[in-house]
C-alpha cells in the first residue's frame, strides 16, 4: 500500500476569468520508505502540493489517500489528529517556538496527540541524541546555530514517529555543506526506520541523491524520475528518466 | 510554564496589562470588604428585629426609644395574646455628646443585659472571657468586642461609663465599671455595646434624665424601651399592631418595617461592589482584550506551525484563554492581596476594630472575579488565533 497517492489532484486559488491553476491533475503514488525530491520553478505548484499532502490545505478536486485512508472525507479535526499522528513537517525557516527549550520543541507535536508524556521525552532524548545535539537539548533556539535548529525540527518531524515526512525547501536556509549534512541526516532516518519522506527543493544537486524526482511546472507533473545510483555507497547519482 | 515564558517575552506590555486587572481588583476587594461589614452589620440586624417586636414610648420618634416607659407597661404588654415574653430595655449612648468620631458603625452604647434573656434572643451573645453580668451586679460590665478593642479593655479592667467627652457639660455624671466579661465577636451591633445590669443602666438613665424631671421620677420605674418575643408562629406584623391597638401608650414597630429599611440600606452596599466590579471588567478587560489580540497577531506563525503538528482548534482556543486567564489570574492575586494589606492597615488604625471584611467568599469572587474575566477577555482573540488557515499563518511574514 502506497503511503502516499494523489488523484487528479487540483487546486485552484480565485474566481472565473482569474482562475490561477496552482495544481492541475497531478496523479503520483509515492510507496513506503521512499525518498522522494519536488522540483520547479518558483509558482510551479511545488508547495501546494506539499501543503495538500500534509492536509494543511483542502484541494479543490481530486483525492488524495494517506496509508489509504481517504482524507476527504475527513473533518477538520479529524484531519489535524492524522497530520499529528502520521505526518511530520519540516519548513524552510525551522519554525521553531523561542519560548521553548530543544527538547520542548521536538515534544511540542505530542501534546495534541495526547501520547504518553514519559515514553516522549524517552523519544525525545533520543532523537535529540541522533541529531548530535544532546548536550543541546535545554538549549533555547536563539542559542543554536541555523543547521542545529534545523536538526531540532527534524527530530520534531519524527517525535510522532510519522509514516510520512514533508520538508518544504528544508535545506533554504543553510549553507551548501550545512545543506549536505542535513540530507545525509534524513537519507539515513530514511533508511534505518523506513520513514517516507517528500521534500522540495530547487537545488537539482541535492534533488540527484534522493530515490525520486518529481519535476512540476505550472501545476503540471511533467517529470518523475527514479535515481539510479551506480554502487549503493556512491555520493554521486545518475538520474535516469522513468517518466 | 510555556504560558508563563510567553507572558514574560513581552514584559512591559503583561505588566500594565496586570496592573489593570490590579487596579480593577484592588478596588473590587477594598469596596467589597467595606460592603460586607455592613452586609453582616446589616444581616444580624435583619436577624434580629425580624424575630422581635420593638416597642418604645407612643411619643417617641421611632422603635429605638428617645422616650421613657413606665415599667408597669410591661405587664399589659406581656398580656397582649400572642406574647410569650417581654424584656425590659434600658439604652444609653455610651460616648453622650461625643462629636468628635465619625463613625459609619454602630455607635458605642449601654444597654441592660440579662443572659436569661439570650434564651429568647435569635441573636444570642456568647463570652470570649469572663461572666456574664446578672440583676444583682453593681458597677460590672460586660463589654462587646469592638468596644473592648476600642478601649483596650481585658477582663477585671475598669472602665468609666458613660464615657465623659471632651467637651462635658458640667454636672456630667459616670462611674467606674470593672469589666467582668468580653463578648465574642457577632460582626454585628451587639459588637459596640457595654451590658451592665438592669439597674445600672436605669442608674445612668436616670443621669440623662432632664434636671426639670430628676427627683421627681423614680429611675429604676423606667425603661427605654422593650423587646417583645412572640409565641411560635404568631405573626409579629399582626402582634405589633395588636399591641398598638390594646396598650396605647406605647408604639410596636412592625419587624417587616424595620427590616425593609436594613435591605435598602443593604442595597447601597451592593451597588457599591457591583460599581468596583465594573470598574474592574473594563479598565482589567479592555487591557486584557487588547493585550491579547496583539499577542496573536505577534504570533500567527507559532499558531500556524501548532495547526500543522496537530493542534486542533480547541487547542489553541484552550492555550490562549489560559493565558489570558493567568493574566487575570496574576493581576487578582496581587490585587486582592493590596486590597486585603489595605483593609487590615486601615482596620488596624481604626479603636473600634475596622470598616472592613474580608471573607472567604469575597476572597474566591475577588479571584475568581479576575480569572473569569481574564479568560472572558481573552475569548474573543482566542477564537480569532483558533480560526487562523494554518497554511496562511505558517507564511505570514
Amino acid at each position: 500500500m502506497a503511503t502516499l497517492r494523489l488523484e487528479h489532484l487540483t487546486k485552484h486559488y480565485g474566481r472565473a476569468p482569474q482562475v490561477v491553476r496552482a495544481l492541475d491533475g497531478v496523479s503520483l503514488e509515492i510507496e513506503q520508505g521512499e525518498f522522494v525530491a519536488v522540483v520547479g520553478r518558483s509558482g510551479s505548484g511545488k508547495t501546494t502540493m506539499l501543503d495538500c499532502a500534509g492536509l494543511l490545505m483542502r484541494p479543490t478536486g481530486g483525492r488524495i489517500l494517506l496509508d489509504g485512508i481517504d482524507t476527504g472525507r475527513l473533518g477538520d479535526g479529524e484531519r489535524a489528529d492524522l497530520r499529528s499522528r502520521r505526518i511530520g513537517f519540516i519548513f524552510q525557516e525551522f519554525n521553531l517556538l523561542p519560548t521553548l527549550s530543544a527538547i520542548e520543541n521536538v515534544l511540542l507535536p505530542l501534546r495534541y496527540s495526547g501520547a504518553d508524556r514519559r515514553q516522549g521525552r524517552r523519544r525525545a532524548e533520543m532523537l535529540l541524541e541522533e541529531m548530535g545535539l544532546r548536550d543541546r537539548a535545554s538549549h533555547h533556539p536563539s542559542e543554536l546555530s541555523g543547521g542545529q535548529q534545523q536538526r531540532v525540527a527534524i527530530a520534531r518531524s519524527l517525535i510522532g514517529e510519522p509514516t510520512l515526512v514533508l520538508g518544504d525547501e528544508p535545506m533554504g536556509e543553510v549553507d551548501s555543506e550545512t545543506a549536505g549534512m542535513l540530507l545525509g541526516l534524513m537519507r539515513r532516518i530514511n533508511r534505518e526506520s523506513r520513514v517516507t519522506f517528500l521534500i522540495v527543493t530547487h537545488d537539482l544537486d541535492l534533488a540527484a541523491r534522493t530515490d525520486r524526482i518529481i519535476h512540476l511546472r505550472d501545476g503540471h507533473l511533467i517529470d518523475d524520475q527514479r535515481v539510479q545510483r551506480e554502487g549503493s555507497s556512491a555520493p554521486e547519482a545518475v538520474l535516469v528518466g522513468a517518466a | 510554564m510555556e504560558i508563563l515564558r510567553n507572558l514574560w517575552r513581552r514584559k512591559l506590555r503583561t505588566s500594565l496589562t496586570v496592573i489593570g486587572i490590579v487596579m480593577g481588583i484592588f478596588a473590587l476587594t477594598t469596596m467589597g470588604a467595606m460592603a460586607e461589614h455592613f452586609d453582616t452589620l446589616l444581616a444580624g440586624g435583619i436577624t434580629y428585629y425580624s424575630n422581635t417586636v420593638q416597642v418604645a414610648d407612643a411619643n417617641s420618634s421611632s422603635g429605638f426609644g428617645g422616650g421613657y416607659m413606665d415599667v408597669s407597661t410591661l405587664a399589659q404588654i406581656q398580656r397582649v395574646q400572642g406574647v410569650l415574653a417581654v424584656s425590659p430595655g434600658v439604652y444609653v449612648t455610651a460616648k453622650p455628646g461625643s462629636t468628635d468620631v465619625v463613625s459609619m458603625g454602630v455607635p458605642d452604647f449601654i444597654a441592660n443585659l440579662d443572659p436569661n434573656w439570650n434564651h429568647y434572643s435569635p441573636l444570642k451573645l456568647s463570652l470570649a472571657q469572663g461572666q456574664w453580668v446578672n440583676d444583682a451586679s453593681r458597677y460590672q460590665v460586660d463589654l462587646g468586642s469592638s468596644i473592648a478593642a476600642e478601649f483596650h479593655m481585658k477582663v477585671g479592667d475598669t472602665l468609666a461609663l458613660p464615657v465623659r467627652p471632651n467637651d462635658a457639660q458640667p454636672g456630667f455624671v459616670n462611674h467606674d465599671y470593672t469589666v467582668v466579661g468580653i463578648l465574642n465577636p457577632t460582626l454585628t451591633a451587639p459588637d459596640s455595646g457595654a451590658y451592665v445590669s438592669l439597674h445600672d443602666a436605669q442608674t445612668m438613665e436616670g443621669d440623662f434624665l432632664p434636671t426639670a424631671l430628676q427627683g421627681h421620677v423614680d429611675p429604676y420605674q423606667l425603661v427605654t424601651g422593650a423587646v417583645v418575643y412572640a409565641q411560635p408562629g404568631v405573626n409579629l406584623d399582626a402582634l405589633a399592631t395588636r399591641i398598638n391597638a390594646e396598650v396605647p401608650t406605647v408604639e410596636a414597630t412592625k419587624p417587616s418595617t424595620l427590616v425593609s429599611a436594613f435591605k435598602s440600606g443593604g442595597a447601597v452596599f451592593t451597588f457599591m461592589t457591583t460599581a468596583a466590579a465594573l470598574l474592574a471588567l473594563i479598565i482589567g478587560g479592555l487591557s486584557v482584550v487588547n493585550t491579547m489580540l496583539m499577542s496573536v497577531s505577534e504570533r500567527v506563525r507559532e499558531i500556524g506551525l501548532k495547526k500543522a503538528v496537530g493542534a486542533r482548534t480547541r487547542h489553541i482556543l484552550t492555550e490562549f484563554v489560559a493565558e489570558a486567564g493567568l493574566i487575570g489570574l496574576i493581576g487578582g492575586v496581587i490585587g486582592y492581596l493590596l486590597g486585603l494589606a489595605l483593609t487590615i492597615l486601615l482596620n488596624g488604625s481604626d479603636p473600634s476594630g475596622g470598616l472592613f471584611l474580608v471573607t472567604p467568599g469575597l476572597t474566591a469572587l475577588a479571584i475568581g472575579f479576575a480569572v473569569v474575566l481574564g479568560a472572558f477577555a481573552g475569548l474573543l482573540p482566542a477564537i480569532r488565533a483558533a480560526r487562523m488557515d494554518p497554511v496562511s499563518a505558517l507564511r505570514n511574514q
